[in-house]
């Protein structure tokens, strides 16, 4: 009986304990499609975000307190996002919910995040309209890629570039948010003087693109512009060219956009993004290098700007909350913030009561060149407003 | 001619993924589900031997093709061996439980990042003239190859040799099989190693063709369809289904819409299961005991 009771209140004490730890670090939860078929795209984020965290509490935490930072699979998964999401915020108390998985994800996290008054942060997800202005007041986003403004981007390069008239092809994934960025395009492309001659969907995943890049290349486009997951941009290309098509190819630079520009080797495949490639050598750039490094991570430094850039995020807000910190606080210190990204963008990511995107967005664009044998950036830093 | 060349490309892959489905299900009943993660293992074990053998892409290529046998003779003897004699969706079950346990693997182990075996072999996957205006890619070439090759290998295999004229022994009756000295383990864990070899297979040429990534597991599952329309004990019904499905999806893709892509391999199979529920080759009798 002694023991048994010497046993519950060594548990009670070791909780205790526990939980008084807890109360002594920020705590923030993240849901991720670690695994399945889209955690390419996502796992990779988390990872380096985690790795920035350690590397931050190493240095003393935020605020002289450490940063407690929970990553758990969701698979890509709606019901597990859903457990997850709840599990954070019930169980470990999260100040902030960071998701990085498909869309098809964010119903179940928005609904416990209103529910709790938990901020949610998108960080390598895509960034849903929510948290464009008139932005809702507990979603955000600093994940690199953004509807409509991408394809301005993209199309505005395209404009610039030819002199003969454009006859456009389009190429997506059938996933929602992709095709409807395609559709905006079609006809921003129009409303810039553009012949949009087709549009390829292809449903994930396929085991051979040629069919798809066929019937496109039957349509005889001078310019192809793809904005979806890298594995179907980049697939219908491939399939493209084998079928003997010379037009240029323009797509968006997702994480792993320089290694495949040196893998495919082909001066007129060009990639539009916001993320600076590693050829800038930038001091954050060899900070990445060490940090993966010395974390052990799966993935080359080249796919781990984004998690970074979440992290110096995430940093920045809670550097912003007092101690005791609350998730209240914590929103109020992401609607008024600005978080130098140290080149790895093209300016600072802004965030106001009302914009959760950013106020400005700035976009490069980058080529493979031959002559050189290098990936050329053949188009600066270019700024787009962020407006209603 | 184009669309034709598309056709066979896709035939072949589905006709190689659907070879493993058949080969078990004929000898044991068992519709393996794990399939399209034996298919991502064989992938990954040729990524891992380019990797190693480096500037030795055929000793590569060989060394994962007879990783890949011994792999399905290990799920046989390690796994699924103990459920001989249990009910079948008992085994099916655990297929399931083997796939998610190797997805889990395999990203512990290499990680979800895209991978490019044929890169990492030092070979470039070039377009070759199907006469005046088709092309077809190298690796595509290959495949067509390849599922001929197989068929045709399995075929003498199982006409014309003893162990395959024991394997459909086997299929057709295990008891009496069994009663005339046939060893069953050895012949179930042969009829693993053949499936997991040619899944391994087609998981290798579809990584080189494109590149190795998570959604391979799907791809396993979408030809799925493929041999039920053509009936699951049967190879030759298998080809046909194939052919059947893939003629189908080109032709929607090129003239409908590609987005029935997706669901054209199941319509063809809802329309072969009213009209023949075994599929156009498959056996009534094997139906009625699933």
């Amino acid at each position: 009986m002694k023991r048994t009771l010497l046993l519950a209140l060594l548990a009670w004490g070791l909780l205790g304990v526990g939980a008084a730890g807890a109360q002594e670090a920020y705590v923030i939860g993240a849901t991720g499609a670690m695994t399945g078929p889209a955690a390419a795209n996502f796992a990779p984020v988390l990872e380096a975000m985690k790795a920035y965290v350690d590397n931050l509490n190493a240095k003393g935490g935020v605020n002289g307190k450490p940063v407690q930072m929970l990553v758990l699979d969701d698979s890509g998964e709606p019901s597990k996002a859903a457990a997850n999401a709840k599990k954070l915020i019930a169980q470990d108390r999260v100040l902030m919910l960071v998701s990085s998985s498909p869309s098809s994800t964010y119903a179940p996290l928005v609904v416990e995040s209103k529910r709790a008054g938990v901020p949610l942060y998108y960080a390598g997800a895509v960034c849903p309209k929510e948290t464009y202005p008139p932005a809702d007041a507990l979603q955000f986003c600093s994940t690199a890629y953004g509807a409509t403004l991408d394809s301005q981007a993209a199309l505005a390069f395209v404009k610039a570039q030819s002199k003969e008239p454009v006859r456009i092809g389009f190429a997506t994934m059938a996933i929602p948010i992709a095709r409807a960025e395609i559709e905006y395009a079609e006809q921003l492309a129009k409303t810039l003087g553009m012949t949009a001659v087709d549009t390829q969907i292809t449903p994930p995943p396929v085991p051979d693109y040629t069919p798809f890049a066929t019937k496109l290349k039957d349509a005889n486009p001078n310019w192809v512009y793809s904005w979806s997951p890298w594995v179907s941009q980049v697939r219908t290309f491939e399939a493209l060219r084998r079928l003997g098509w010379n037009g240029r190819y323009i797509t968006w630079a997702h994480l792993n956009a320089e290694e495949e520009l040196a893998r495919l080797k082909d001066d007129t495949f060009y990639v539009v993004g916001t993320n600076a490639f590693f050829q800038d050598n930038l001091p954050i750039h060899a900070e990445i290098r060490a940090t993966t490094q010395k974390a052990g991570l799966k993935y080359p430094a080249t796919y781990l700007a984004e998690g970074f850039i979440a992290g110096l995020v995430a940093e920045t807000a809670l550097k912003n909350t007092s101690w005791p910190p609350t998730p209240a606080k914590v929103v109020g210190a992401m609607n008024n913030l600005k978080v130098d990204l140290k080149g790895l963008r093209g300016g600072p990511l802004e965030w106001t009561p009302d914009n959760h995107f950013r106020t400005t967005q700035y976009y490069r664009v980058w080529h493979w060149d031959s002559a050189k044998q290098a990936i050329i950036q053949i188009q600066d830093w270019q700024a787009i407003p962020v407006k209603r | 001619m184009q669309l034709a060349v598309n056709i066979v490309v896709l035939a072949s892959i589905y006709a190689l993924i659907c070879c493993g489905y058949v080969l078990i299900y004929r000898v044991s009943r068992v519709v393996s589900l794990a399939h399209g993660e034996l298919m991502l293992l064989g992938a990954y074990a040729l990524y891992a031997t380019a990797s190693l053998f480096s500037g030795h892409p055929l000793v590569a290529i060989a060394v994962a093709a007879l990783l890949a046998v011994v792999l399905g003779a290990l799920v046989y003897v390690l796994l699924m061996r103990h459920l001989t004699g249990e009910m079948v969706l008992a085994a099916v079950l655990t297929t399931i439980a083997l796939g998610i346990l190797l997805r889990g693997a395999m990203v512990l182990v290499w990680g979800a990042q895209e991978q490019h075996p044929l890169h990492t072999l030092g070979w470039q996957n070039v377009a070759l003239a199907v006469g005046p205006t088709a092309k077809v890619s190298a690796v595509g070439l290959t495949l067509v190859l390849a599922t001929a090759a197989v068929y045709l290998g399995l075929w003498v295999f199982l006409r014309r040799t003893r162990w395959g004229i024991r394997m459909r022994a086997v299929g057709q009756n295990p008891l009496l099989a069994a009663q005339r000295g046939i060893g069953l383990h050895g012949i179930y864990a042969l009829a693993w190693s053949l499936a997991t070899f040619t899944g391994g297979l087609v998981g290798m040429l579809i990584a080189s063709d494109s590149a190795l990534d998570q959604g391979m597991v799907v791809i396993g599952l979408k030809a799925f369809p493929a041999a039920l329309v053509g009936g699951l004990d049967s190879l030759l019904g298998t080809l046909i289904g194939a052919l059947i499905v893939a003629t189908a999806e080109v032709l929607l893709i090129h003239y409908v819409n590609p987005l029935l892509s997706d669901v054209v391999p199941f319509l063809v199979l809802l329309a072969t299961l009213i009209v023949r529920p075994w599929g156009l080759r498959g056996t009534r009798e094997e139906l009625d005991r699933v």
